[in-house]
């Protein structure tokens, strides 16, 4: 195990840990509420408490413009977030991956010639983001259904999304190893198609599997909070009117990102925070990627001549 | 299928799927009372059948931005001008950029700058345009130097420095990675070995052995390139308030009777004409790389 991935594990446990046990700890819940407040010292100096509060020892993180404790709302926020990316991430490996295994074992060899049709290329450079945006667009605005069940349509939606190009990853990958000589000799030797891929090809890809599904992870992040930016929330947007304000339903944390899109020039907290929480993440995620491929490239990889 | 038949269905095959694409947010609705997720068919195609008849009459290139009905054609000149002044520029900078540094990348050993590289690489433009923007106002806020905008406030005067820089970061980033990657393969191929021991020049291998090499990766690449160029364009055009064709799009998709239908579909076929046109003119660049580098 080298650094890289240690540093990206130790970074990712932390964050899961601090989301799963960390209303346990933390000074305040979602309900509570800082409230406008005059108070006069014995000097008789006032001070005017008014949210937002900034980051100070009560409130570590701060609180947002109702006067809601940040870290609460990110702790609330986080298993959102957690949850959905493991679980797309992995529905689309594993989805992805079966897929990909038959068609390239049974799949023919492409001619060197044949170029595919230039549509499907075309549609690779359209932007996942805003299919996903496109299909959820019309119903996360203010919507009656629970938050959970908008979060599962978006899960189902962007793991359908992402199917395709982990499956054909995972095609390339099997097509190679199709062509190795124990490949022919287990054949030969009267086994099975699903033998063979079960015990001669997966074995060879596992790495492979887990190398994606950290990337996925990434990538899922990534479009999140993409969506996020054009107001569309894991859980469904809250749409507020006069001033037109959107609002996240669940305090997951692109979408606490994408509402606090303004705060660049004051209160600046209430974006930062959030948006550090979740550049760590992915960092987390990052490394633990490229830990796993320094330990593969180590393994298997030949010398460069230059 | 013969190749004749492809190119023909091509035209047609895209513009249907624009206008089945357009549909999505007309057909899809939540029910508004039981908030369970309806398949309004009917409704879709009926805007698929109002835009083609509105062709003809000329309603299909009217939109509604707030309360005023405004002409497409007239607003799209101004959009256009914007959105292609950037991608051009990001599309030709940024992969001439993304190839030298990525050439760049597979030869030298500066392990550091890989790993920023890596970094921002694994992170989403939206953060990248932020952390930007967070950089001049935290600049500013200590010394009192606005270096650059970090928004257009208005149409006189646009924000120029800081998209122009994310048009190129990210993309460029891509590119070069994705060139340093097959360059270090292509590396470990037996004739340049050979190259080497018949002592030619290490830039000479670099330039005319290796790199003619990795330009069918960066061909066949090109969409994803042009995928993250455009899905950028997106981003920064929103978040920067440039008034280019996304934004147009973006903002008044929603207005005030209701989805737009037929100015999203206007939008997406000048979009992807734009398209067209940049991986037209790319294709020409590696093609004049191919031919210069040729032996």
């Amino acid at each position: 195990m080298n650094r890289t991935l240690l540093t990206g594990l130790i970074i990712t446990a932390v964050i899961m840990a601090f989301s799963f046990l960390g209303q346990y700890f933390a000074p305040h819940d979602l309900s509570d509420q800082v409230a406008v407040n005059f108070a006069v010292d014995e000097k008789g100096q006032g001070t005017l408490t008014v949210p937002p509060v900034s980051p100070n020892t009560t409130y570590p993180f701060g609180t947002d413009k109702a006067g809601y404790d940040l870290m609460a709302k990110l702790i609330a926020g986080s298993k959102y977030t957690i949850i959905v990316t493991l679980v797309i991430a992995f529905a689309r490996v594993f989805i992805g991956g079966i897929v990909g295994l038959l068609l390239g074992y049974f799949g023919t060899e492409k001619k060197p010639h044949a170029k595919p049709l230039p549509i499907w290329n075309m549609l690779n450079g359209i932007p996942m983001f805003i299919i996903v945006w496109m299909i959820m667009i019309g119903i996360s605005m203010n919507p009656v259904a629970s938050p959970l069940y908008l979060t599962i349509i978006l899960a189902i939606v962007m793991t359908i999304v992402g199917i395709p190009s982990v499956a054909s990853t995972v095609k390339d990958k099997t097509m190679v190893i199709k062509e190795k000589q124990f490949i022919i000799s287990a054949r030969s030797i009267g086994a099975g198609s699903v033998t063979i891929i079960r015990t001669h090809i997966f074995p060879h890809i596992k790495e492979s599997f887990v190398i994606i599904f950290v990337q996925e992870i990434v990538l899922i992040l990534g479009v999140l909070g993409q969506l996020a930016i054009f107001n569309v929330f894991v859980g469904g947007t809250t749409m507020y009117f006069d001033p037109l304000e959107y609002v996240s339903r669940t305090n997951e944390w692109t979408g606490l990102i994408g509402q606090a899109r303004n705060y660049l020039f004051i209160h600046q907290w209430i974006l930062l925070i959030p948006l550090a929480a979740y550049i760590i993440f992915i960092f987390g995620f990052h490394l633990i990627s490229v830990g796993l491929e320094t330990i593969y490239k180590e393994k298997y990889s030949k010398v460069s001549h230059i | 299928m013969p190749k004749l038949l492809q190119v023909s269905l091509f035209v047609p095959g895209i513009l249907l799927f624009v206008l089945l694409f357009a549909m999505i947010p007309a057909v899809l609705q939540a029910d508004p009372f039981g908030g369970d997720i309806q398949f309004q068919w009917s409704r879709g195609f009926s805007s698929i059948g109002e835009y083609v008849e509105g062709i003809w009459s000329g309603q299909s290139f009217r939109f509604l931005a707030g309360l005023n009905e405004l002409s497409f054609w007239e607003q799209i000149g101004d959009s256009l001008k914007v959105t292609s002044f950037y991608m051009l520029i990001g599309a030709v900078m940024g992969m001439t950029l993304g190839v030298l540094i990525g050439v760049y990348f597979a030869v030298s050993r500066a392990e550091w700058f890989k790993r920023i590289l890596e970094l921002t690489g694994a992170l989403p433009d939206f953060i990248i345009v932020i952390v930007l923007q967070f950089l001049i106002v935290i600049i500013a806020m200590k010394t009192g130097l606005v270096i650059a905008k970090v928004g257009s406030f208005s149409n006189d005067e646009p924000a120029i420095l800081l998209p122009l820089l994310s048009t190129l970061i990210i993309p460029a980033n891509y590119m070069c990675r994705n060139v340093a990657l097959h360059m270090k393969h292509t590396f470990t191929e037996d004739y340049i070995n050979f190259a080497k021991s018949r002592g030619l020049r290490k830039g000479y291998i670099i330039f005319c052995h290796a790199l003619p090499n990795v330009l069918p990766y960066i061909k066949a690449d090109l969409h994803k390139f042009m995928g993250i160029l455009f899905g950028n364009l997106f981003i920064f055009e929103y978040l920067y308030n440039l008034h280019g064709i996304t934004m147009m799009v973006f903002t008044n998709a929603f207005g005030r009777e209701g989805y737009q239908y037929s100015l999203v579909v206007n939008g997406i076929i000048t979009f992807l004409l734009l398209y067209a046109i940049v991986y037209m003119l790319l294709r020409l660049i590696i093609l004049g790389w191919e031919k210069v580098l040729a032996r």
